[in-house]
């Protein structure tokens, strides 16, 4: 029947990127197990060397940092974040609503060199560093990536908490709680699957941070995909960056695959 | 107004103050008049934005972030509505695999991309050449085309395609004159991510271009690295400048907030 | 009327859904020029039978055929028939006009002759002055008119109604169902038309389906399914009744909680042995004693206006209803005698 063959037929240009990326992809891993020769781009046999390499301590610190440094971030940003997508979910003008859109939708626009260029200019101002120096420190770089990821947080907990049946927070104050136990009792329950997603979501993007880290951390604060783009583009070291970048891959496929599992029983 | 909304108001200005501020901050450093990045600055001068609009490497850059992003969101649109068509409407076998692997370029980290793409385009020998950069950003803005116009199809009632097929318009003429046209907020608002999206890329395009096909941020990115005066600043308020437009003109015209899943209940759906 | 050509014909048609038996095993014929309605509760096949008449669906198993020719993989767009959704499914991006002329675009129709034959269906749908309007700018009903004239201009073979009535309130749904009907009888097009409500069937068609399950329980007149259901679920499902437990003490009399009732089935019955009767609740009257009367206690009384529906109960504590004209002359807790009439019984298994 020709209508079974439209689905088919319409993937199939699909199909060619999906080939694409996986090839590339493909030769990420097949690098990443050939032997690195200092000096040359030209590669050795099959090993393992890259990913012992990687397991070194000052390897693995980096991953430690990167870790910690992505997990700061997510709390400061959902903290940061909730109230900002709660006003924005329960705006009840279209003009309040547009505003806080406008607002929210136009740093995530202007591109990760002009923001993170904002913040270098801000931190490193005599206002702020005055006080406090956070330019070129992990601190600086937090700041930075807490306001990367914000845009994205917001719109995922405010799509969210759109969901969350006004009706369902009525019901709950007909029956006599207060303001904040409304809250605390049905609107925040509720909004978990989204907390939860958007949580993830913004870990698995602040572990792959690149502009952020290298522009605000001043060559001192080295994140996973700083040190891929060391290897790669200044030590030439391909194969050794293949490996990292294999690591943030898995690293970032596990959290998504456990994001997809957490989220499946419940359908959208 | 009572004490707890004040204070919630008050909170909330303040966060979007601090998601606003840096913007604001590089406006008004771009009018610095001396090349020591002071702020508060002590007057005010054009003299960068002339800086920025007479560099040449900026200027290849610029024309090379045009060309690119034309090219990849011109080829992305087609394959990313037919990929939504297959997707949500057609119900093809092992959906959710087809979905997971057509979305996944978002989802890997773009230095792994990149230096993945390096890596195939070097042993290729293409190396040097400009479609390598297309058909990377093609890839990469291609999630956000199928996100977009799969929102319009899950939208648009399938009973209307019924009602033209039971009136006698064969499947192409049903495509022409009914799904095509209902789609246009979609593909719209496609178009508008796939650009945005392709304008701000970096970290794959960092990788995957040379000094003669680099595009913007990356252009950006290195005089940033080697040059600490507010030229930068004037390309930024440019950048900002047209965001800000391009967002407001979007949310008015094709109600953003739509495509964000922002309507949830009781906010006019669709009209019967 | 009926017993003319046989333009639509099922033949032992099946479809499931995964675990699920949309239709399971259907036939049928619809004669040329009769309104034929599927009859049925949410979930009975009676869309699915639609869908698959219409061409939506392709059914697992069984033949489709219009006017003898066989259509079962014919695709939709090449069936001709005319198809009115629930969601009535009028182009949002085209003017009512526009909506109206699209089959007649699809066939070819040049423009000025599509135009007057737009004005015209408008006109026989009691339509006028819209034209130019898009469906979002009209009333509920005004869009399922337009809808209804979008598949008449079309001339088509068999006109498909799929609970067209469904989203009106009460009152207007009373009003298209009128005007429904004259519109088939005056253009006399082949109908079937889907519904769960009863009233609609009885009123609207010139043959009823039942449908449960996927099946056609009974196909019949609206006085045949109503007189004389052929099942229990029939009896049940188009109009009310009530069921009674009866001990039958000879060929013609029964026993029902202790009172003789005569009953005048289709058929003798066997001393001793146990029958569920059932009986409509307007053949139920209150009154004096005499044969055939039960005694019962009211428990409830519901004045509906025009009638008023007594709800009683046997000594046994079996229900009974009760409908009688406008207002009732009991009120709860009284002591009534219920008189059944004879003929008024329906054997259900």
């Amino acid at each position: 029947m020709r209508a079974r063959l439209a689905g088919p037929l319409l993937l199939a240009p699909g199909l060619i990127a999906i080939v694409l990326f996986a090839t590339a992809l493909g030769a990420l891993f097949r690098l990443s197990v050939l032997e690195f020769i200092p000096g040359s781009l030209r590669t050795g046999g099959v090993t393992a060397a890259n990913f012992h390499a990687v397991l070194s301590a000052q390897y693995l610190r980096a991953i430690g940092d990167t870790a910690l440094l992505s997990a700061a971030t997510t709390i400061l940003t959902l903290l940061a974040s909730y109230p900002v997508a709660y006003a924005l979910a329960r705006a009840r003008s279209g003009r309040v609503r547009s505003l806080l859109l406008g607002l929210t939708l136009a740093p995530f626009f202007t591109g990760a060199i002009v923001r993170t260029y904002a913040w270098m200019l801000v931190l490193g101002s005599s206002l702020v560093s005055w006080p406090v120096r956070l330019l070129f420190e992990p601190s600086g770089v937090l700041v930075g990536l807490v306001h990367f990821s914000m845009p994205t947080m917001i719109l995922i907990l405010a799509a969210a908490l759109a969901h969350v049946d006004p009706a369902l927070e009525r019901a709950a104050a007909s029956l006599g709680a207060r303001p904040a136990r409304v809250f605390a009792r049905v609107t925040l329950p509720l909004s978990m699957p989204g907390v939860v997603s958007a949580s993830l979501i913004v870990f698995a993007w602040t572990f792959s941070a690149f502009a952020t880290p290298e522009l605000l951390g001043g060559g001192r604060v080295k994140m996973i995909a700083n040190v891929v783009k060391d290897l790669a583009l200044d030590s030439f070291n391909w194969p050794g960056s293949a490996a990292f970048a294999i690591v943030a891959l898995a690293v970032t496929l596990a959290l998504v695959a456990g994001l997809g599992r957490l989220l499946t029983p419940r359908a959208s | 107004m009572t004490a707890a909304r004040a204070t919630g108001v008050a909170v909330v200005v303040l966060l979007l103050a601090f998601l606003t501020v840096p913007s604001l901050v590089v406006i008004v450093v771009s009018f610095n008049p001396t090349a020591i990045m002071a702020f508060p600055p002590h007057g005010l001068s054009l003299r960068w934005y002339e800086n920025a609009l007479t560099y040449p490497q900026f200027q290849r850059a610029a024309v090379n972030s045009l060309i690119v992003t034309a090219a990849a969101t011109l080829l992305a649109l087609p394959i990313g509505t037919a990929a939504a068509l297959a997707l949500v409407r057609h119900r093809v076998a092992a959906h959710a695999v087809w979905a997971a692997a057509l979305l996944s370029p978002v989802v890997v980290p773009g230095v792994a991309a990149g230096l993945g793409f390096l890596i195939l385009a070097a042993g290729l020998g293409l190396l040097a050449s400009r479609w390598v950069l297309i058909a990377v950003h093609a890839i990469l803005v291609l999630p956000f085309v199928i996100r977009s116009v799969s929102v319009s199809v899950a939208n648009l009632d399938p009973a209307l395609e019924r009602a033209a097929a039971s009136l006698g318009a064969r499947p192409s003429r049903v495509f022409r004159r009914v799904t095509l046209p209902l789609l246009r907020p979609g593909l719209a608002a496609a178009a508008l991510f796939a650009v945005i999206v392709s304008v701000n890329e970096f970290v794959v395009s960092l990788f995957v271009s040379t000094r003669v096909t680099e595009i913007l941020p990356v252009a950006m990115f290195t005089y940033v690295v080697n040059y600490t005066d507010p030229t930068m600043a004037a390309l930024s308020t440019f950048f900002i400048a047209a965001t800000f437009v391009a967002v407001f003109a979007a949310e008015r015209w094709l109600g953003l907030a739509r495509v964000f899943g922002l309507e949830g209940h009781a906010r006019g759906g669709p009209s019967r | 009327m009926s017993a003319g050509k046989r333009v639509v014909a099922l033949e032992g048609v099946r479809k499931a859904y995964g675990e699920t038996v949309a239709m399971d095993g259907v036939d049928l014929a619809i004669d040329e020029g009769e309104l034929l309605t599927l009859l049925g509760p949410s979930g009975c096949g009676k869309t699915t039978t639609l869908n698959v008449i219409a061409g939506f669906v392709v059914p697992d198993a069984g033949h489709v055929r219009i006017d003898g020719a066989e259509v079962t993989d014919r695709p939709a767009w090449q069936r001709g028939l005319g198809v009115v959704f629930q969601s009535y499914a009028l182009f949002p991006h085209m003017s009512v006009a526009d909506n109206v002329a699209f089959g007649l675009r699809e066939r070819g129709v040049g423009r000025a002759e599509a135009g007057d034959r737009v004005r015209e269906a408008l006109a026989l749908v009691r339509l006028q002055g819209v034209a130019d309007r898009r469906p979002a700018q009209l009333s509920g009903g005004q869009q399922q008119r337009v809808a209804l004239a979008r598949a008449l201009v079309i001339r088509p073979r068999v006109l498909l109604l799929d609970e067209p009535l469904a989203a009106l309130d009460r009152k207007l749904r009373e009003e298209m169902r009128a005007e429904l009907k004259e519109i088939q009888r005056a253009v006399g097009t082949t109908t079937v038309f889907v519904t769960h409500d009863q009233h609609e069937a009885l009123g609207l068609s010139d043959r009823v389906a039942v449908m449960c399950h996927g099946r056609i329980e009974q196909l019949g007149t609206p006085e045949d399914v109503y007189e004389r259901p052929a099942t229990a679920f029939v009896a049940d499902f188009v109009g009310a009744s009530s069921a009674l437990t009866a001990r039958a003490t000879s060929g013609d009399l029964v026993e029902i909680c202790g009172a003789r009732i005569a009953v005048r089935l289709d058929r003798m019955l066997h001393t001793g042995e146990t029958v569920r009767l059932l009986i409509r609740p307007e053949r139920v009257a209150l009154g004096s004693a005499g044969p055939n009367t039960i005694p019962a206690r009211v428990s409830g009384v519901m004045y509906l206006g025009d009638h008023s529906e007594v709800r009683l109960e046997l000594v046994d504590g079996t229900r009974l209803l009760a409908s009688v004209r406008g207002r009732a002359a009991v009120s709860a807790g009284e002591r009534v005698v219920a008189h059944l009439p004879e003929d008024a019984f329906l054997e259900t298994r």
